[in-house]
C-alpha cells in the first residue's frame, strides 16, 4: 500500500488549463485509465486518465481551477506497486512536501524586503514603469541575469494599451431598442485575446487568387467512386493540404516564425498544418503533423478523426500543438473571398472559399471551369508582396496539377 | 499682508529643513506657486543648523587633532594643540551662514514666498502663521508637511544646564572634564569624538548589547576596539537615576561592571528623536497621526487626507536628511501630476566616527532573520596597502550576496572614508549587480574603494590578496 500523487501531465507550451469537471471524490475506487477530470485548454477539452488503480484519498483541485503541468490533482492509495505508466510523473508523498505549501514561502519573504527589491530593475527603469503604469511583476527581463530593461518595459506597454481600447465603455444601446446580453463561449473568450494580439501586432496583407479545379474534381470523384467500406471520403481539403505542403517546401518563409526583435526568423523543417474546424462551441484548430510525408488517404483519415474530436471536444493536447501554417476553409458554407487573421507566431494562413463555375475564355468561346477562390494572409514583416504572389501562383499550380507535389 | 490674503498657493511647504526646502524648490521648478513656512529665521532645519553640518564641522577639527597625535607613529611630532573654542564656534557658524544664505538666494531666485513663523493648520486649505511680524493666514491647494523631529528626552529628566541634548552639545559652551553620553548610537558617538578630541573623558552608556545597534556587530568591531581604549563604554547598561548635585551630575547605572555611583560634569542625552507632529493642527484637520507621532504616508508621500503630503523625519525612520530630500522631490512631483514614487531599494546609513561606519541594504543579522540564503565576503583592511599606508588598517569591508539570484543584498564598511565608499555598494544594489559585476569592474590600486571589489572577489572565489575561501 502506498499513497501516490496524480499530477497534471506535461502539456508543453499550453499555459492556461482550466478544470471543467471533476469525476472523482475521496473514497472512490478507480481503475487504471479511468477518467479523473476533464480539462480545457486554449483549444481542446480532454480527460485525464488515472495512471494508477486504487482508492482516491484526497482531491486537490476543483472545477474552474486554473492548473499547470505538474500540479497535483489527487492523492490515491494504491495496492502494491501498480505503477502502470512509468513515464507518468509520479512520486512518493512521504519524502516530499506538496509543491503548493513549499513554494509560496519564497515570494512571501521577498515581499517583506523593501519596496522595489522584488524586481531586478534599475531605478530609472522602475520610474519608467511607474510612468507607463506597467506592473514590473508582469514584465520579463531580457537584460543580464534577467534584468528588466527599459526596452522590456516599453514592449510590455503595448499589450495593455490594446486592452484599453477594448475596455472603452459602450453606450447604452437599450435606448434605441430591445437588447440582450449573451455570454461568449469559452473558446471565443480564450481565442479572442490571441486573435486580437495577432491582429494588432502583425502587419497583415491578404493576397487573393483562384485555382482551376476541374482536373482535381475529376480525380477526387474518381477516388470516391472507387472507395471501399473502410476508406475515407476525400474532400477537396485533403488535396489542398498536399498542395500547401509542397508550396511550403518551395517557400520556406511561409513556414517560419519571426523572432522577437525582428532580426531573424526560425524556419521549420517540419510541415504541420493547423486546420480550422467549425464546432458548435466555436473555432477549433487541430493539427495534422508531417503532411509532406503522408498520403492523401492517411490525411483524409486523420482529418476525419480530428474533425470528429474537435466537434466532440475530445482532442488531446498534442492534437492542437505545433502548427506552422494554418488553413481555414469556408468552402462548405459560402463566400467569394475573405481575409483570415494570421495565427501568431505563424506568418501566414490560407483561406479557402466556395468553389464556383467560372466562364473562362479559351480563345474562341467561354467555357465553364470549376474554380476555387483562395486567399493568403501573411505577415508583411517576413514576406513581401511579390513573394506572396509567387507563393500563391505555386500553390495554384499545385492544386491545378497535383502531380507537381511529387516533384 | 494684503498679498497673502488674496493669493492661494499651489503648494504650501511647512518646515524648511532639507526635505522641506527641496520640496519647495522642486515644486517651484515644476511651475507651481510655492509658499515656504519655517519657524526659524534660517532655512536648513536641524541638519544645517543644529545637526549634520555643524557636527561635521566640529568633527573635522576633532579628526585633525586626533590625526596630528597619531602621526607620531610615522615619526612626525606635533606639539599639543591650543584650542580656541570661540574661533572654532565662529568657524562652525560661518559654514552654517554660508550654506543657509546660499539657500536664501536659491529660494529668492525661484520666487518662493518665505514666511518665518510657526504654522498651524486651521482647515484643509488654510494655515495660520504666527511670526515676529504678527499673525497671517496662508491659503493653499496642496500642503507638504516637513516638520521634522526633535531630540527625545528621557522621562523624569531634571532640568539642569549641565544636562544636554544634541543641540546644546553643538553649542560647545564648555568642554566638560567628565562627560557622560547616554546612547551609543550615531549622534552619541559623534559627540563623543568631538568632546574627546577637545579633552573630555568620555563615558558612553548604551542600553543594547553593542554601540550603533542597527549595524552588524562585526562591522562595528574595529571602531569599538579603538574607542574602548579611549572611552569607558558600558553596553547592556541602563541609566536608573540622574540627580544634579553641586559638584556634578550624579548618575545611577544598572548593568554589568558598572561603577556604583558615578558623577559627571555634563550629561548628553542622545537616545533618539521624536517626530514634530503636535501643536500644528494635524488632529484638528483630520490627519492620522500614529501612536509614536508619525504621519502615515504611501510611496507617493500622500497622507490620509487628500492634497496633504508629508516627508522626512515626521513620516518615520530612518530620520535622515537624504531620505527627506528624495521624499520632498517625490511629493512635489506628485502634486505636479508626475507618476513619481519613493521606492529605493535602500537608504544608506553613515556614522561619522573615526573610523567611519557605513552600511546599506540588508545587514547580516537582518538577512539571517529573513532566513535568506546568502554568501558573505569580508575583507580586512589589514591586507589593503592603501589602508596600511594611511594608518587606517583597522577597518573591514563586507558584502552579502543572495545565493539564489547572485545579487548584492547588503554591504557594510568600517574604516577611513567609509561614508564615501559605501555609495558604490548602493549603486551596485540599485543596479542589481552580482559579485562578478563588482569584481570584474576594474578598481584603481591602491585605493580604499578596491576593498569592496575584494569583498566581492572573496564571494566569487577570484580573490588573490587574501587566501580564497574554501570551496563549498
Amino acid at each position: 500500500m502506498a499513497i501516490e500523487k496524480i499530477r497534471i501531465p506535461d502539456f508543453g507550451e499550453v499555459q492556461q488549463i482550466t478544470v471543467v469537471e471533476v469525476f472523482i471524490a475521496p473514497g472512490d475506487k478507480v481503475e487504471v485509465e479511468a477518467s479523473l477530470l476533464a480539462l480545457e485548454s486554449e483549444k481542446a477539452v480532454m480527460d485525464i486518465p488515472s495512471p494508477f488503480a486504487g482508492v482516491i484519498k484526497e482531491v486537490l483541485v476543483k472545477e474552474e481551477d486554473v492548473v499547470a503541468s505538474g500540479d497535483v490533482i489527487a492523492l490515491i492509495e494504491t495496492k502494491g506497486t501498480e505503477k502502470s505508466k512509468p513515464a507518468a510523473e509520479q512520486d512518493k508523498v512521504e519524502n516530499e512536501q506538496p509543491a503548493k505549501t513549499a513554494e509560496p514561502a519564497v515570494p512571501e519573504s521577498a515581499k517583506e524586503t523593501q519596496a522595489g527589491q522584488v524586481f531586478h530593475a534599475t531605478p530609472s527603469v522602475r520610474a519608467l514603469a511607474r510612468q507607463q503604469k506597467i506592473d514590473l511583476a508582469a514584465v520579463t527581463g531580457t537584460g543580464p541575469h534577467g534584468r528588466i530593461l527599459k526596452e522590456d518595459v516599453l514592449a510590455a506597454r503595448q499589450q495593455p494599451a490594446a486592452d484599453m481600447v477594448e475596455q472603452a465603455p459602450l453606450e447604452d444601446f437599450s435606448k434605441y431598442g430591445e437588447i440582450e446580453e449573451m455570454v461568449l463561449g469559452r473558446i471565443q473568450k480564450i481565442s479572442g485575446p490571441q486573435l486580437h494580439k495577432s491582429w494588432i501586432t502583425i502587419p497583415h496583407v491578404t493576397h487573393f487568387d483562384e485555382a482551376d479545379i476541374v482536373e482535381l474534381e475529376r480525380f477526387r470523384k474518381k477516388l470516391n467512386g472507387e472507395r471501399q467500406e473502410d476508406d475515407p471520403s476525400y474532400s477537396l481539403l485533403v488535396f489542398v493540404i498536399k498542395a500547401v505542403a509542397a508550396a511550403l517546401k518551395t517557400f520556406p518563409l511561409f513556414n517560419s516564425s519571426l523572432v522577437p526583435g525582428g532580426e531573424k526568423v526560425i524556419v521549420k523543417k517540419y510541415y504541420h498544418l493547423g486546420i480550422a474546424v467549425d464546432t458548435p462551441k466555436g473555432l477549433v484548430v487541430p493539427v495534422i503533423k508531417n503532411v509532406d510525408r503522408k498520403g492523401c488517404r492517411e490525411i483524409a483519415l486523420e482529418l476525419r478523426r480530428l474533425s470528429a474530436g474537435a466537434r466532440e471536444g475530445k482532442l488531446a493536447i498534442p492534437d492542437i500543438q505545433g502548427a506552422g501554417f494554418t488553413i481555414s476553409s469556408l468552402g462548405g458554407i459560402g463566400g467569394t473571398g475573405f481575409t483570415p487573421i494570421v495565427n501568431s507566431p505563424q506568418v501566414a494562413i490560407l483561406g479557402l472559399s466556395r468553389s464556383y463555375m467560372k466562364p473562362v475564355w479559351d480563345g474562341e468561346r467561354f467555357v465553364p471551369r470549376l474554380t476555387l477562390p483562395f486567399s493568403v494572409s501573411y505577415d508583411h514583416r517576413v514576406v513581401d508582396g511579390a513573394e506572396a504572389a509567387r507563393f500563391c501562383k505555386t500553390l495554384r499550380r499545385n492544386i491545378e496539377d497535383l502531380k507537381r507535389t511529387l516533384v | 499682508m494684503s498679498d497673502t490674503d488674496t493669493k492661494k498657493y499651489d503648494v504650501l511647504v511647512l518646515g524648511g529643513g532639507p526635505g522641506g526646502y527641496t520640496a519647495a524648490f522642486r515644486a517651484a521648478d515644476l511651475g507651481l506657486s510655492v509658499c515656504l513656512v519655517e519657524q526659524q529665521q534660517r532655512l536648513g532645519g536641524v541638519c544645517l543648523n543644529v545637526g549634520c553640518i555643524p557636527s561635521k564641522t566640529l568633527l573635522h577639527a576633532a579628526t585633525v587633532i586626533e590625526e596630528a597625535a597619531e602621526i607620531a607613529d610615522f615619526g612626525v611630532d606635533y606639539a599639543a594643540p591650543k584650542i580656541d573654542l570661540s574661533r572654532l564656534l565662529a568657524k562652525k557658524d560661518a559654514v552654517i551662514e554660508q550654506l543657509t544664505s546660499g539657500l536664501d538666494g536659491l529660494c529668492k531666485s525661484r520666487k518662493i514666498t518665505r514666511i518665518a513663523g510657526k504654522g498651524v493648520f486651521t482647515d484643509a486649505a488654510r494655515l495660520e502663521v504666527a511670526g515676529p511680524d504678527g499673525t497671517q493666514e496662508v491659503r493653499f491647494t496642496n500642503a507638504i508637511i516637513a516638520t521634522g523631529s526633535h531630540p527625545f528626552a528621557l522621562p523624569n529628566l531634571p532640568e539642569d544646564p549641565r544636562i544636554w541634548d544634541s543641540t546644546a552639545a553643538l553649542e560647545l559652551r564648555t568642554v566638560p572634564k567628565r562627560f557622560l553620553i547616554i546612547g551609543g548610537g550615531i549622534i552619541g558617538l559623534e559627540m563623543a569624538q568631538i568632546y574627546s578630541a577637545l579633552g573630555s573623558e568620555i563615558t558612553i552608556v548604551e542600553m543594547l548589547e553593542q554601540i550603533i545597534p542597527p549595524a552588524d556587530k562585526d562591522l562595528v568591531q574595529p571602531l569599538f576596539l579603538k574607542l574602548k581604549k579611549k572611552y569607558t563604554i558600558l553596553t547592556n547598561t541602563k541609566v536608573t537615576k540622574i540627580s544634579p548635585a553641586k559638584s556634578g551630575i550624579e548618575v545611577s547605572l544598572e548593568g554589568k561592571n558598572v561603577p556604583g555611583n558615578a558623577e559627571f560634569d555634563a550629561v548628553l542625552v542622545a537616545v533618539g528623536r521624536k517626530p514634530n507632529s503636535s501643536g500644528m493642527g494635524f488632529d484638528e484637520i483630520g490627519l492620522a497621526v500614529s501612536e509614536r507621532g508619525f504621519l502615515q504616508v504611501n510611496e507617493r508621500q500622500e497622507t490620509s487626507l487628500p492634497h496633504f503630503y508629508a516627508i522626512g523625519d515626521v513620516v518615520g525612520e530612518p530620520m535622515l536628511a537624504h531620505k527627506a530630500t528624495h521624499e520632498g522631490k517625490v511629493a512635489a512631483e506628485v502634486i505636479a501630476g508626475h507618476q513619481s514614487a519613493f521606492n529605493p531599494m535602500t537608504i544608506p546609513s553613515v556614522a561619522y566616527t573615526k573610523p567611519e561606519v557605513a552600511w546599506m541594504g540588508l545587514t547580516e543579522k537582518e538577512a539571517k532573520a529573513r532566513q535568506l540564503d546568502f554568501d558573505k565576503g569580508k575583507f580586512p583592511w589589514g591586507a589593503s596597502g592603501r589602508a596600511l599606508s594611511a594608518g587606517a588598517a583597522s577597518g573591514v569591508t563586507k558584502a552579502l550576496f543572495d545565493r539564489k539570484t547572485g545579487r548584492l543584498i547588503g554591504a557594510g564598511i568600517c574604516g577611513l572614508n567609509a561614508g564615501e565608499l559605501i555609495h558604490e555598494a548602493v549603486l551596485a544594489l540599485e543596479m542589481g549587480a552580482n559579485a562578478e559585476d563588482i569584481s570584474l569592474t576594474v578598481h584603481a590600486h591602491p585605493t580604499l574603494a578596491e576593498t569592496f571589489a575584494f569583498a566581492a572577489e572573496i564571494v566569487d572565489g577570484s580573490i588573490t590578496d587574501v587566501l580564497p575561501p574554501k570551496k563549498r
